[in-house]
């Protein structure tokens, strides 16, 4: 059930990751075609997010590796794009939504550069493509919380990525601002970007994606939707955890030291 | 050497009181202190004890000398407004709490600072006295101060301990509690006011700048050594009692030195001892049992070659051969075999090293646990069997006889493993 | 009141002050980590002590140097606690000052004779000596007071600082995640940023003393933060806050006959406070005018 791709834009080998003491994912192997709009899906706490963290250089993992258009992160940092949870940022910050969207042409600007008006126009057409040109001079405290998603990936849109790994996008969101952001990943992967976004939903799940990553706390499945999008999958992805892999995740949280570490 | 002994013989009255003083209010202040660690606040203690510097000086000049009631109600009051004032800037405002305490905690003490220049300024003889409450003087501690402060000290200490139940719902799990109908508000209420109370007292030894040692130190140290609450705030009040006594006798040694920052120092040594050297959650003890745990898995490692020599059709293995398989590790693999052999594990003839009917069992077990751990991996978890080994490699060596069984069932009794090796048991015969 | 030369030199150089401390307590602030900030500003202590008794003088480099370590040092100690030792972070904070300052503390009274320090400069300062503690050139010339030069070359090089890595201060306090995955050192801004509060703690404690510089850091960031929601908006509002409580402050302190220091932070404080009053939601929500209708929806 895990479609391994030739000539992957990302390769996972064998990751496994522990915040503390517990794993949090355990030996994720698998490979993503180009182009594709990819939903990570899986329970709560079946380590989604964390994949993401592990993939953008977040979090240390405890074993193995990852390899973007098969080289190290590093290399490739200004091709990758990144869109964190609309919680993990205080949104009473003093910004506007320009300031915000400027953030995602920094990287590219380097130390001591200030964003000029290129920088500007581009951060305008982004907030253009997420239909927020009308709030750039707006405050982001006074967004509402579909607002904010849309800002953040207009942020991302700013930093013209070729692969953008988008944690929950799709939460907290109204249908209609649903609709568009789906509408606007689906303009991304026409024009030949990658999409990789992580969704709780499996309903709506089944409509959006052409790729799915199932996770719970292991690999489940990693497949095109026909492949993967079967009943005995789902029930291996939502049916609960493995027994005994909690189990030895216990044990491993008894030890004063994480053993998976090399 | 004479002052030692002088001091701890306790011959003279003053120092009797000075010490019983220092230990209750050590141990008041480490109580309520524990309990604002672990509810994760422990800088708002900071913040208060800062926030007391003008309840003092008004409280003096009101009084006109260093009367210990209106300076008590006075810090009091002015702890109390400063703790009323950081809740309520947290629920009207959009300052994050840092902020706020920060804030509270300047602005007090900036204003406490005006007030001491004035009476500086004034010219008023009682003044030295009110200096020892910045950097603290417990030498200075009389039969009066006593009375008031001690009598604190103890209703502190009574409230907390009566009150256990209570206050370990508000740190730990305030919601639960006003589920099931305990006035939480109230209790946080009570709580601060104790908090405002051991400040106000511990201010006489320690100062109100480092007050929030004697707050935060002694229960972050404890809890390095126990996980139950009833022993953390006891440990906690006697490393509080001991540096409090300690840096008392500095101060008696070195008359112009204050107490305070003795007493932070004694108590952060205790600490830095705690969090090195205390058995399980020790800096020290977390390497050691690394250490240890790294041996056994080389050992481990060690049966496993043995044993798959075993499966290869070579009864034993030559010491060289044994080193050769772990390059860059002889010394340790020495190291193994010695233990190995002590164990009688294994057999040594001449550099040949044969494993013994007890050794070839716990081998088997090692081996089982590793191949039946990568079975369930490629069955249960997708993964395919060229990837199996390394995780097994590392979780062969903590899986317990329990999870062991529960393997067996589940992938019920299996011959082979991934890669078509036999999974030995223990009747097996070899 | 006329013109005072003294009371003029007093407040230009407190109002400096007071603008390098607020201009980075603003990106503290927005960091969160203001209490991070009061930590090291006590931390430093022993750091200027050992630096006193080294170069014999409070002039001397070996000052900012040592402070500039100590500031440092408390940064790592407070983060080797979290990692190593696993003591949450609060507590972390609490046990670094507390022993750094109480060390400090212990050093000043033991090298008593031989430093020219005391217990209350460092908790208040000295600012009204000023005028008096001037800068002599070797061949005589008066130069003027010398924390004035002191103040302004930290201004230089606070502002400097802020204007250079205005992008990256900005981007690594609003979202740090994201500033790392885009490849900017959030690591080395954020311990830069700990020097600069390191190097301006020492450059204005002997004028506003070790405890009095925290307020300056804290307050009025917090009291323009109450007021704008716009990052300029929110320094510039900071700086003319810096500049009034120092205006108001000294004449306050020279009116009731004490500290300058702390009467600029109780002024700071009075107007923190006030803000905070009329700004807070239940003043909004009962007396509020349409001025502020995205506060009101917040509410509701």
């Amino acid at each position: 059930m895990i479609t391994q791709v030739k000539s992957p834009i990302l390769e996972i080998h064998d990751l496994t990751v522990s915040y503390d003491q517990s794993p949090v994912l355990w030996n994720v192997d698998l490979s993503l075609p180009s182009g594709k709009l990819i939903g990570i899906l899986g329970p709560n706490g079946a380590g989604k997010s964390t994949l993401i963290k592990a993939i953008m250089g977040l979090v240390d993992p405890s074993g193995g590796y990852v390899k973007l258009f098969d080289k190290t992160l590093e290399e490739v940092r200004s091709r990758i794009s990144y869109v964190p949870q609309r919680e993990s940022v205080d949104w009473n910050f003093p910004a506007s939504v320009l300031d915000v969207v400027m953030m995602g042409t920094y990287g590219k600007l380097g130390l001591f550069k200030r964003p000029g008006k290129k920088e500007k126009e581009l951060s305008m057409e982004s907030l253009e493509k997420v239909g927020m040109h009308g709030f750039a001079n707006r405050q982001i405290s006074e967004l509402s919380g579909g607002q904010q998603q849309r800002v953040f990936i207009a942020r991302s849109l700013a930093q013209n990525a070729d692969l953008y790994l988008m944690d929950e996008p799709f939460a907290g969101v109204d249908m209609a601002t649903e609709t568009a952001i789906f509408e606007l990943l689906q303009e991304m992967t026409a024009a030949g970007k990658t999409v990789i976004v992580v969704h709780h939903d499996i309903y709506s799940a089944v409509n959006y994606f052409d790729w799915f990553i199932m996770l719970n706390l292991h690999l489940v499945a990693s497949g095109p939707k026909e492949t993967v999008m079967t009943e005995d999958l789902l029930r291996k992805t939502y049916g609960g955890k493995l027994n005994l892999l909690t189990k030895v995740s216990d044990l491993i949280r008894q030890k004063e030291f994480n053993p998976l570490k090399n | 050497m004479e002052d030692f002994l002088y001091f701890f013989t306790f011959q003279d009255p003053s120092i009797v009181f000075v010490v019983i003083g220092i230990i209750l209010l050590g141990v008041g202040s480490a109580y309520v202190g524990t309990y604002s660690f672990l509810d994760k606040k422990a800088l708002l203690g900071d913040a208060i004890s800062h926030a007391i510097l003008p309840g003092i000086c008004l409280g003096f000049m009101l009084a006109g000398e260093k009367n210990p009631l209106f300076i008590v109600s006075g810090a009091f009051i002015s702890g109390a407004l400063a703790t009323f004032l950081s809740s309520w800037l947290n629920k009207n405002t959009r300052l994050s709490e840092d902020a706020i305490i920060a804030s509270i905690l300047s602005i007090f003490f900036g204003f406490g600072i005006v007030l001491l220049t004035i009476i500086q300024k004034s010219g008023n003889p009682e003044m030295a006295g009110l200096n020892q409450f910045i950097f603290g003087n417990a030498i200075a501690i009389q039969e009066s101060d006593l009375y008031i402060y001690g009598g604190l000290a103890v209703f502190i200490i009574l409230c907390l301990t009566i009150f256990q139940k209570e206050f370990s719902l508000l740190v730990f799990n305030p919601d639960y509690g006003r589920a099931i109908g305990f006035p939480m508000g109230m209790i946080r209420v009570i709580f601060n006011i104790l908090m405002i109370l051991s400040v106000v007292i511990g201010i006489q030894a320690i100062g109100v700048v480092l007050m929030a040692a004697l707050l935060i130190t002694p229960g972050a140290a404890a809890r390095f050594w126990t996980d139950r609450l009833g022993v953390l705030v006891i440990l906690a009040g006697v490393f509080s009692a001991v540096s409090g006594v300690l840096g008392t006798y500095i101060s008696f040694v070195i008359p112009q030195m204050p107490t305070g920052p003795w007493v932070v120092v004694f108590l952060s040594i205790l600490a830095l001892i705690s969090f090195l050297f205390a058995p399980k959650k020790g800096v020290l003890s977390r390497y050691i049992s690394r250490r240890i745990y790294l041996k056994k898995t080389h050992r481990d490692h060690l049966l496993k070659l043995l044993y798959k020599g075993i499966e290869a059709d070579k009864s034993g293995l030559p010491i060289e051969e044994i080193y050769e398989a772990f390059p860059f590790q002889k010394k340790q693999s020495e190291q193994s075999i010695k233990n190995l052999a002590k164990d009688n594990f294994i057999t040594q003839n001449q550099s040949f090293i044969e494993l013994s009917i007890s050794g070839k069992s716990e081998a088997k077990r090692i081996v089982r646990l590793h191949r039946l751990w990568e079975l369930y991996l490629n069955e249960y978890m997708n993964i395919a069997p060229d990837h199996v080994h390394d995780t097994a490699e590392k979780l062969e060596h903590i899986l317990t006889p329990e999870m062991e069984e529960l393997l067996e069932s589940r992938l019920n009794f299996p011959k082979l493993d991934p890669h078509q090796e036999n999974i030995p048991r223990d009747h097996d015969e070899l | 009141m006329s013109f005072d030369q003294n009371a003029f030199l007093i407040i230009i150089t407190a109002a400096m002050i007071a603008i390098s401390c607020g201009l980075l307590g603003v990106f503290m602030m927005l960091r969160k980590m203001s209490m991070t900030g009061d930590a090291i500003s006590h931390a430093v202590l022993p750091g200027i002590v050992i630096g006193f008794f080294v170069s014999g003088s409070q002039r001397g480099l070996e000052v900012i140097i040592g402070a500039g370590i100590l500031g440092i040092l408390a940064t790592l100690m407070i983060d080797w606690l979290r990692r190593k030792a696993r003591v949450q972070l609060d507590a972390s904070i609490g046990i670094t000052f507390t022993l750094l300052f109480a060390i400090g503390i212990i050093l000043i009274n033991l090298l008593a004779y031989k430093v020219d320090l005391d217990q209350e400069c460092v908790l208040y300062g000295e600012i009204a000596y000023l005028p008096i503690d001037l800068w002599l050139t070797k061949s005589g010339l008066n130069m003027g007071p010398r924390i004035l030069y002191l103040s302004l070359l930290n201004l230089i090089l606070v502002t400097a600082f802020i204007i250079l890595f205005f992008k990256e201060l900005k981007v690594t306090s609003f979202d740090e995640n994201f500033s790392k995955v885009i490849g900017i050192p959030a690591g080395l801004i954020n311990l830069s940023l700990m020097s600069m509060v390191s190097y301006t703690t020492v450059s204005s404690f002997e004028a506003v003393g070790a405890i009095l510089v925290v307020a300056l850091l804290v307050v009025p960031p917090a009291t323009a933060f109450l007021w704008t929601r716009k990052l300029k908006l929110l320094i510039q509002l900071t700086i003319v806050l810096g500049i009034g409580i120092s205006i108001v402050g000294y004449y306050l302190a020279y009116l009731f006959d004490s500290s300058i220091a702390g009467m600029i932070v109780s002024v700071a404080g009075i107007a923190f406070l006030a803000s905070a009053l009329f700004k807070s939601k239940s003043f909004l929500s009962r007396f509020g005018t349409s001025r502020q209708p995205e506060s009101l929806k917040k509410i509701v």
